[in-house]
């Protein structure tokens, strides 16, 4: 399936749930609604003519005034891949987690939420693992952090 | 090996001649530095260069220098690699679990002042001369296994200069 | 012997163990010698480098991330180029895609080089850890004669590669990879039939397809429990498709195939590495890109096969 095929059959299939966002390169990118999420994970996971059975990646990003969490998936049988992105606002970010749908996600997620501060509804197991222990100082990857000892490059 | 070689044609002429006359301080110090086992404590790109070290290529073992798993039977660490702050804690406590005498080699960039990640990294100790005393600095990023080759041989001059007097306990 | 009581103990193993190449603390909960249960616990080298990248120009970031995985270094400064170059559709030259993929593939065999020797000095044989050391010397002399580095190359930038060959690398890399090719044949000749090493591989640490796939394994590993998935075929990148190799699959998803389908990889490996070495013709190295470059506006997200997975 190419990457035509693959965008058309998607915008026929699932009209309310994805919408096609032009900023994604080379593969496909699609938006979701945060409600929608996991639903439209399980039906990407189950339809027949895509297969996306395999998570390859979690990412977040912060864009000062929104957080975004794209989910990058794969097939294994159909060899095909698309991203997904859920945006969130700044205040009180909160997703669900898609642990049931891919079990791999479920480090991602935690890294997502140690480092964004982004809360994941319905995660098993949401502790801190990269940080270490003593850490107090907020959500590191956000753009608005600082710190001391912190020193930013000028823009070049 | 020269000089073992050479020995017996000397020392058999005289009567009682296996037996060297040397200092105390001499013989402890040269013990010491010969044979300098190494904790294998690699946390990043360092430790592969040090793998590099131990094997076939370099061969550390010429230098007396073994790789040992226990702290409680090593004489050496040899920091390879990036110190960040959830594993300081960690390297004192080895640290602390050896015997006396024990020494310190920082090795690469990243244990001597942060490294590449110096400036804008939250996570990174920026280097572990605040968590242990170190003995011997090498740069690179990483260095090459000549420079921790000469490093240890620093170090093990280093070790033969010590005076007796530094043994006493204070 | 039905009446010995048993009871399920605690280990703590690592963040320092001698086997973990790298850091990471295990809590082991073993029932006699069998491992029952593990607890996983990393970030002992969280290192930033998203964070740190953020905050450089793009040109900037490729050293940074040679420290990012640093067996395989050329990949991931590959894979970061890649992205720039997919974003902001820069044509890299010829030459410079033929040097890309014999520098992969030769960083591949350094990497599985790793793996094999000390996966057998950690199961208590130290001669390969000797061996395969002693060939992975070679392939650092070669990409030392080429960027400088024998670990962090900062080789591969966004456009094209830092530098070309010298002179003499190709007759010194077409009698690396052969030796290499025949030295895999030893390996195998010593380890395959020792029984000791058969013991304490075949069926330990199973991995069956679905587990593998339901958890996002990659890689060397998802082809040793029979998934036939190879980035370099399925999602072809620079110019794989040019080449012919073969993408070696076991079935059993333990250490022993895993280990098996990393000698064969090498020796595939070998191969491409004999082709472009064949195929690569003389021209410019680099497109010509800005030292602060920045690519267009858009998201791109690019993978490429590891030979970590």
């Amino acid at each position: 399936m190419t990457n035509e095929e693959l965008k058309s059959y998607i915008e026929t299939n699932y009209t309310s749930l994805l919408t096609h966002n032009e900023a994604g390169k080379y593969d496909l990118l699609f938006e979701v609604d945060a409600v929608n999420l996991v639903t439209v994970c399980e039906k990407l996971k189950n339809d027949p003519e895509l297969l996306f059975d395999y998570f390859c990646n979690l990412s977040g990003a912060d864009t000062t005034e929104k957080f975004e969490a794209i989910y990058n998936l794969g097939s294994i049988k159909k060899k095909i891949r698309i991203d997904i992105k859920v945006v969130l606002p700044h205040e009180n970010p909160v997703i669900d987690s898609v642990q049931t749908v891919w079990p791999a996600a479920n480090w991602y997620e935690r890294e997502m939420w140690e480092l964004y501060g982004i809360h994941i509804n319905n995660h098993d197991n949401l502790t801190r693992f990269l940080l270490h222990d003593e850490w107090d100082e907020g959500y590191p990857m956000r753009k608005d952090w600082d710190a001391p000892d912190f020193i930013r490059f000028p823009d070049l | 090996m020269g000089i073992i070689k050479k020995l017996p044609i000397y020392s058999e002429k005289i009567p009682g001649g296996g037996i060297v006359t040397t200092s105390v301080e001499q013989i402890l110090n040269f013990a010491q530095a010969k044979s300098l086992w190494y904790l294998l404590f690699g946390t990043a790109c360092c430790a592969i260069e040090l793998m590099c070290t131990g094997a076939s290529r370099y061969d550390f073992d010429r230098l007396g220098m073994i790789f040992r798993a226990s702290p409680r039977q090593s004489d050496l660490i040899i920091a390879a690699g990036t110190i960040t702050k959830k594993m300081a804690p960690r390297l004192r406590t080895l640290y602390d679990q050896m015997a006396e005498p024990r020494y310190v080699i920082a090795m690469g960039g990243c244990t001597i002042k942060g490294g590449p990640f110096y400036y804008d990294s939250y996570s990174v100790e920026k280097g572990i001369e605040h968590i242990i005393p170190v003995d011997v600095f090498i740069p690179g990023c990483p260095p090459r296994p000549e420079s921790l080759l000469e490093g240890c041989l620093t170090l093990q001059k280093q070790i033969q200069q010590r005076k007796l007097a530094d043994w006493q306990e204070k | 012997m039905t009446d010995l009581r048993t009871e399920e103990f605690d280990i703590n193993m690592g963040p320092h163990h001698p086997s973990t190449h790298g850091v990471c603390r295990l809590l082991l909960t073993m029932d006699g010698e069998k491992v029952v249960k593990v607890v996983p616990y990393i970030g002992y080298l969280h290192r930033a480098i998203e964070k740190i990248c953020e905050n450089r120009t793009y040109a900037m970031c490729i050293p940074i991330l040679d420290r990012f995985e640093y067996v395989t270094a050329m990949s991931c400064n590959y894979v970061f180029s890649l992205a720039a170059e997919r974003l902001s559709g820069i044509e890299v030259p010829e030459r410079a895609e033929y040097l890309r993929v014999i520098m992969l593939e030769l960083n591949r065999i350094a990497s599985h080089l790793i793996f094999f020797g000390t996966t057998a000095m950690d199961i208590g044989a130290l001669t390969p850890f000797l061996y395969a050391l002693r060939e992975r010397e070679y392939i650092m002399d070669l990409f030392e004669m080429t960027c400088g580095q024998r670990l962090t190359y900062n080789y591969i930038r966004v456009g094209g590669v830092s530098k070309d060959i010298p002179e003499k690398f190709i007759p010194q890399c077409k009698v690396t990879i052969s030796t290499i090719t025949e030295k895999v044949e030893e390996y195998k000749r010593l380890l395959n039939k020792n029984p000791i090493w058969k013991m304490r591989t075949i069926g330990i640490g199973k991995l069956d397809a679905d587990l593998a796939i339901a958890y996002g394994v990659s890689g060397p590993i998802l082809r040793a429990s029979g998934i036939d998935y190879d980035l370099r075929r399925d999602d072809p990148y620079s110019i794989y498709d040019r080449f012919d190799f073969n993408i070696p699959v076991y079935h059993n998803g333990d250490v022993f195939d895993r280990y098996m389908l990393r000698l064969d990889e090498i020796q595939e490996s070998c191969k491409i590495v004999a082709q472009a070495l064949e195929g690569i013709e003389e021209g410019p190295i680099r497109a010509k890109v800005s030292p602060n470059f920045k690519p267009a506006a858009g998201e791109t997200y690019t993978r490429i096969e590891n030979s970590r997975g």
